[in-house]
């Protein structure tokens, strides 16, 4: 029986400390007593004691259990064989395959196999196991019986701990319901700390993944000095040699995929800001009620479109148009990926939330200043653009920051619709590429993650986590800000 | 109570028959008639929700913009019903202005909150000439003093009292012909509640002043009618003094005497 059954027993060990609490607590109103928390309030409480202790017990063992098999394991190792991590690595893994094996005999079988009567391989084909790698030595049989032994004790220790602590966590629990006992500030300390504890694993895995990126983007740093790459205006990684390890083997700078991310979402945010904003001022300020209730969600319906189906767009539809009727007439170029196509179809995608983020704040802003604007014989105009704008105009530009660094993590669009050419070039009818772009390119295909050539996506998201970040920091700033205006 | 009050007043300036205001299906003001004078300063009382506001707002359609609200019968202003189609409503707004009852300053400087109205009707050509408006409103609504060292700080930051001050100042600002004050006084201490009826005295002269009020005092301080309002229905309207020494309708009696409302 496994943890989730485990689980499951803890559970209803939990409701039944519930209903034991408060029949507890409701006899003890019956009886006269005025308690300072309600009989829920000290369920709750109870509840709290049997989950509280348990499932720390689970979670120790369960995160123990793996490190303390696996030392107990390799201590059967011989000497020579701990030296070598990746061996020992893999006969470990051997090891557990065995043990696997081990449980699908019978005692009498495994007795023969421990003193070497019978070959453990054609055995457990026998039972269907096929045995890979290195020969099975007499040590492996013994590792794995040593595995398979501690695993049970494991289990049942996992199974006699939680329970114990369950019931005996609940009957202390119990015991404690009295009527001056504040049961309800001790349950509301556990909703908060719960409530922590799920914030702290949202931002632990933040953190995780930074240092993730940070950590192989220092290794390709090792590798490549961080002013070639910041600073190198030529981004020419070559193909990794076989063992390439160490060795530079190509040109990483940064500038052009910069260039490129920059240009396709000052693009994007060109035609985005004025048509998402304009379409919010209408929908906010002009559009009736029902005009409203009908377009506001056709918009956002462009925000829930894959962006991958942007990128087709882009491809079939927008990239052949800008080619044949501006590009090539005008002689700037001659494919249809370019940078213009690429700005422009991103810049539809963020429409949606430029317009629905601004249509909020306009929205937000208080109708008394709206009042005030028409009760002095302003137009409808001149209130929007002198009472409402200025008032929206901080929450404003945070979406309008929101939107674009959407525009500068965006891929599929730029894979379809901008090329994968690196170049720094003014002409937007040409082929460009960003830095998602190249991200996506250097991680894909079978070149080892131990070469400049993989790790400088590390360093490449790292620089485009950073830049996202910066503008995502900005924007809350400001919103804040402006919040803090009217309260 | 001012003596020879009804010698000053002037003609009728607003003249309401009949209006009915509905919020949706709700009757907010059920078949008022009343006549406002020019050059006088009427008084709206009456307990809380009794629709004061509501037909304050009729005078200069403010009620256009709340989507649900529908207003019957005829307001006229100098005898041109302000409902006809050839009313333009932003330009009744410009000669009939507001000081709400919340206090709704722009998130402007204060300067600019005050200078909005002669900037969008081009009251002011220079700089000087907008200048000297801003200054003398602010003088108006006895504003000056605390805030010249500041004019170019937000009008938000201010306290409720100076922002109620402050919206005064900008509705004067645009001189309207009818001025319609919702419980100018409401967050005011007494010297600059006194200060803000002097100015209504002052601007009597030249405007029609209606003042939404909750305090007797004030309503027989600084007008000369006053008008009784009472679930959505006027229950009289007569000269201030006949309404505070000799009311004709009971429920006036019981209001003023502090019996309910
Ligand atoms: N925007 C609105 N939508 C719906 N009903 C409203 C609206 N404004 C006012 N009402 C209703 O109309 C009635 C009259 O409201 P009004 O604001 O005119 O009262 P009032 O006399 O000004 O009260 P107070 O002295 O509290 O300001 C109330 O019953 C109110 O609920
Ligand atoms: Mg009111």
């Amino acid at each position: 029986m496994g943890v989730s059954t485990l689980i499951l027993v803890v559970l209803a060990l939990a409701a039944a400390g519930y209903i034991a609490g408060r029949m507890k607590a409701k006899a003890m109103e019956r009886a006269g007593a005025r308690p300072h928390s309600r009989s829920g309030f000290h369920a709750a409480h109870v509840m709290n004691w049997v989950l509280l202790p348990s499932l720390a017990v689970i979670v120790l063992i369960v995160i123990a259990r793996p490190i303390i098999v696996d030392n107990a394991v390799r201590a059967e190792f011989p000497a020579e064989l701990r030296q070598d991590e990746t061996q020992s690595n893999l006969i470990a893994g051997m090891v557990s395959q065995i043990a696997g094996g081990l449980t699908l005999l019978d005692e009498g079988e495994r007795e023969q196999v421990r003193v070497g009567l019978v070959p453990l391989r054609p055995l457990l084909a026998e039972k269907g196991v096929a045995l890979g790698g290195a020969d099975i030595e007499p040590f492996m049989v013994r590792a794995a019986d040593t595995l398979n032994g501690l695993n049970s004790t494991f289990s049942g220790a996992l199974w006699l701990l939680t329970i114990l602590a369950a019931v005996i966590g609940g009957a202390l629990g119990w015991l404690q319901i009295k009527p001056e006992m504040r049961a309800r500030n001790r349950v509301e300390t556990v909703i908060k700390g719960v409530l922590i504890a799920a914030s702290a694993i949202a931002i632990l895995t933040t953190v995780g993944i930074v240092f993730s990126m940070l950590s192989e983007s220092l290794r390709f740093f090792s590798m490549v000095s961080p002013v070639n790459f910041f600073f190198g205006s030529t981004w020419d990684p070559r193909f990794a040699a076989a063992d390439s390890t160490g060795d530079e083997g190509g040109q990483y700078g940064l500038l052009p995929l910069l260039w490129g991310t920059a240009y396709i979402s000052i693009i994007a945010l060109i035609i985005a800001v004025p048509i998402g904003l304009f379409s919010a001022i209408y929908m906010a300020e002009y559009a009736s009620k029902r005009v409203r209730g009908i377009v506001k969600p056709i918009i956002e319906v462009l925000a829930g479109i894959p962006t991958i189906v942007y990128g087709f767009f882009a491809l079939v539809t927008v990239g052949p148009i800008i080619r044949d009727a501006v590009a090539v007439p005008l002689g700037l170029g001659s494919s249809g990926s370019s940078v213009m196509t690429a700005g422009v179809v991103m810049g539809i995608m963020i429409i949606p939330f430029i317009s629905s983020l601004s249509d909020d704040i306009i929205n937000a802003v208080p109708q008394s200043l709206r009042d005030g604007s028409y009760g002095l014989g302003a137009t409808k105009s001149e209130t929007v653009r002198q009472v409402v704008l200025p008032a929206a105009l901080p929450g404003i530009v945070g979406a309008v920051l929101l939107a674009a660094s959407r525009a500068i993590g965006e891929t599929m669009i730029v894979v379809l619709a901008a090329g994968v050419a690196t170049r720094i070039s003014l002409n937007p009818f040409q082929e460009m590429t960003t830095i998602t772009v190249k991200i996506v390119s250097q991680l894909t295909g079978d070149t080892e993650f131990t070469s400049p050539q993989v790790l400088v996506a590390f360093a490449l998201g790292l620089t485009l986590f950073v830049v996202t970040l910066g503008l995502n920091i900005y924007a809350l700033h400001i919103v804040r800000k402006y919040r803090e205006q009217y309260d | 109570m001012k003596d020879g009050d009804g010698a000053l007043m002037g003609d009728t300036k607003v003249s309401a028959t009949n209006v009915n205001v509905y919020y949706g299906e709700a009757h907010a003001i059920k078949d008022v008639s009343v006549e406002i004078g020019d050059k006088a300063v009427t008084a709206f009382i009456g307990p809380s929700g009794c629709g004061k506001s509501t037909f304050l707002r009729c005078i200069n359609r403010m009620n256009d913009t709340i989507d649900i609200c529908r207003v019957t019968g005829s307001i006229l202003l100098e005898g041109e019903d302000i409902n006809a189609k050839s009313v333009d409503p932003v330009q009744l707004r410009a000669r009939v202005g507001m000081v709400f009852q919340k206090p709704n300053p722009f998130p402007k400087s204060i300067y600019d909150n005050v200078a909005y109205g002669p900037k969008i009707h081009g009251m002011a050509t220079n700089k000087p000439d907008l200048d000297a408006i801003v200054e003398s409103c602010l003088r108006k609504a006895a504003l000056w003093d605390e805030v010249k060292d500041r004019l170019d700080k937000p009008g938000t930051g201010l306290s409720g009292g100076q922002q109620q001050r402050l919206c005064i100042a900008r509705a004067i600002a645009t001189s309207p012909e009818v001025l319609l004050m919702d419980e100018p006084c409401s967050a005011l201490d007494p010297i600059a509640t006194a200060r803000v009826e002097e100015l209504i005295d002052e601007l009597r002269d030249s405007f029609a002043i209606v003042i939404v009020t909750h305090s007797m005092q004030q309503a027989a301080r600084v007008s000369q009618k006053t008008a009784f309002f009472h679930l959505g229905v006027m229950v009289e309207y007569d000269d201030t003094d006949k309404i505070f020494t000799n009311p004709s309708d009971k429920r006036t009696q019981d209001y003023i005497t502090g019996r309910f409302g």
